[in-house]
């Protein structure tokens, strides 16, 4: 495990994350420690607590859920994580060569309308300074993997939100990542869409890479998360495997678990 | 270097393809060719009045796709969360903001490119000789656009859209007038006008030093040497508004 560097109360440049770059195979990729987030709001600037110190550990290999009810600070945690928010004390340190073995796919995902599949994928793959040959082989690779070659040169405002979707994952993927943070990855989606997302994490799953994701749809984490964190009220009030949680379960599943953990 | 060119090619490549786009170039050489009536009504003054109308309408319908397209160019990344995309890749806020201006400036370039060779054309078929300073008019224009994109960049930094965009037209219009409101208020008594006019022309970039439609059309002659100094110093007012754009960013949360 990298050692934690502290980012409490920092000023922070481009990045506002303390990223290690240590690496370490087969261990964790994100300890989050004590993470606070405090905003602003309204006309008064009165202070409202997003995040309450968060803890959470994610290894390598894991399909983790992160789970907790609108409002809980899932999507804040991986803002923060991401740089895209700073944090107003906590650390979080990264597991993996920074941002370039990250890939992130946020929630309702909107993208450049007049720019095609194939074109918003050659684009993705330039941030990560691919050269062209990479890039030509990662996004063939990347859209039969999500399964849009056909729509690859269909401007991506013709495109549905099922194919919006897969088009995200693509380009959460175009750098064949160590670690994705997926958020509400299914949300939306028909059936035939969530199967097709669903596919998208078990094969993830198989090759090795280690995923993180937000959802509401407990059926999906059950089916497809190693472990599960629950948030309530900006903190993590649970987190262990699946399996401890179906054991301790009330009902025997994922869903009675989930509210007994949030009511308690 | 690299991450800068990618986000300039997809800025070109989106901007250019907008369909609004499309329309307000159509309405700029409708306007060009219609200077072509008013050249008929205007009694030997027809090369003048093409010339002087089209500049014209090069400049307007040139401060409309400036302004309201670099009012919503990182205003609506920010609004409709593409900037999620970009900064969870290795981008930083300083190439993303220059990658989006050099696109800009990309696509402003061709707009106008487009829109001065047609006047060029035309007043070289009513005139039957080339105007070669029509090219540089062209140019200039460009320059002074490029000034109030970079400061409309800016201020929507700091706010909406619609807001960056009347901003944005105030600079273009206090960049025109200062040096004149200046000139005029030395003329005047009043202590805190001519103070005013004074901190007007040095907050302000001063378009008009740029400004040579005047000469185009046969008034006065071009300072070559003072153009040169005016342009320099224009380019520089461009590189710190875009500074202060990529500092104010960078404080930013999403």
């Amino acid at each position: 495990m990298p050692a934690a560097v502290s980012v409490v109360g920092r000023a922070f440049g481009e990045r506002n994350v303390t990223i290690t770059d240590d690496r370490h195979p087969g261990v964790r990729v994100l300890e989050v420690r004590d993470l606070h987030k405090t905003v602003a709001v309204g006309f008064r600037r009165r202070k409202v607590d997003i995040l309450n110190g968060v803890d959470l550990e994610v290894d390598e290999g894991d399909v983790f859920g992160l789970l907790g009810p609108n409002g809980a600070g899932k999507t804040t945690t991986l803002k923060v994580v991401l740089g895209l928010m700073r944090p107003t004390s906590g650390s979080v340190t990264l597991g993996v060569h920074g941002l370039a073995e990250l890939g992130y796919l946020p929630e309702n995902p909107y993208f450049y309308d007049y720019l095609t599949g194939s074109e918003f994928l050659r684009f993705c793959a330039r941030l990560f300074s691919l050269d062209a040959g990479q890039r030509d082989q990662r996004v063939t690779a990347i859209l039969a993997d999500v399964g849009l070659e056909r729509a690859a040169a269909v401007q991506l405002r013709k495109y549905s939100k099922g194919m919006l979707q897969r088009i995200g994952i693509a380009q959460a993927l175009i750098n064949e990542p160590r670690f994705v943070l997926l958020d509400e990855p299914m949300t939306g989606l028909d059936p035939i869409g969530r199967v097709e997302v669903r596919e998208i994490i078990q094969r993830l799953h198989e090759r090795g890479t280690t995923v993180l994701f937000n959802s509401h749809i407990l059926a999906d984490v059950a089916a497809l998360c190693t472990r599960i964190a629950i948030m309530r009220a900006g903190r993590v009030v649970w987190q262990g495997a699946v399996d401890e949680a179906l054991s301790k379960s009330p009902g025997g599943d994922l869903e009675s678990f989930f509210m007994d953990v949030v009511k308690s | 270097m690299k991450r800068v060119a990618a986000v300039a090619v997809n800025t070109f490549r989106e901007t250019i393809r907008d369909r609004i786009l499309g329309v307000i170039i159509l309405f700029a050489l409708a306007m060009i060719v219609a200077s072509l009536w008013l050249a008929s009504i205007s009694l030997g003054q027809e090369d003048r009045m093409i010339k002087d109308f089209g500049l014209v309408a090069i400049s307007l319908f040139g401060l409309i796709v400036a302004v309201f397209v670099a009012a919503s160019l990182v205003r609506k990344e920010v609004e409709k969360r593409t900037v999620f995309i970009i900064f969870s890749k290795p981008v930083s806020r300083a190439e993303f903001i220059w990658g989006k201006f050099l696109g800009l400036a990309a696509t402003m370039f061709t707009v106008l490119a487009g829109m001065t060779v047609f006047l060029f054309v035309l007043a070289w078929i009513v005139a039957r000789s080339p105007s070669g300073s029509l090219l540089v008019a062209g140019l200039l224009i460009y320059l002074e656009l490029l000034v109030v994109m970079a400061m409309t960049m800016l201020f929507s930094t700091m706010t909406s859209a619609i807001l960056a965009s009347v901003w944005g037209i105030c600079v273009y219009a206090a960049g025109q007038l200062s040096h004149n409101v200046l000139s005029l208020s030395k003329l005047g008594h009043s202590g805190i006008a001519h103070a005013m006019s004074l901190a007007v022309f040095y907050l302000v970039p001063n378009l008009s030093a740029v400004d040579i439609r005047a000469a185009v059309v046969g008034e006065g002659a071009v300072s070559w040497t003072s153009l040169a100094a005016w342009s320099v110093y224009l380019l520089a007012y461009l590189v710190v508004a875009l500074v202060v754009a990529t500092l104010i960013f960078r404080r930013k949360e999403f």
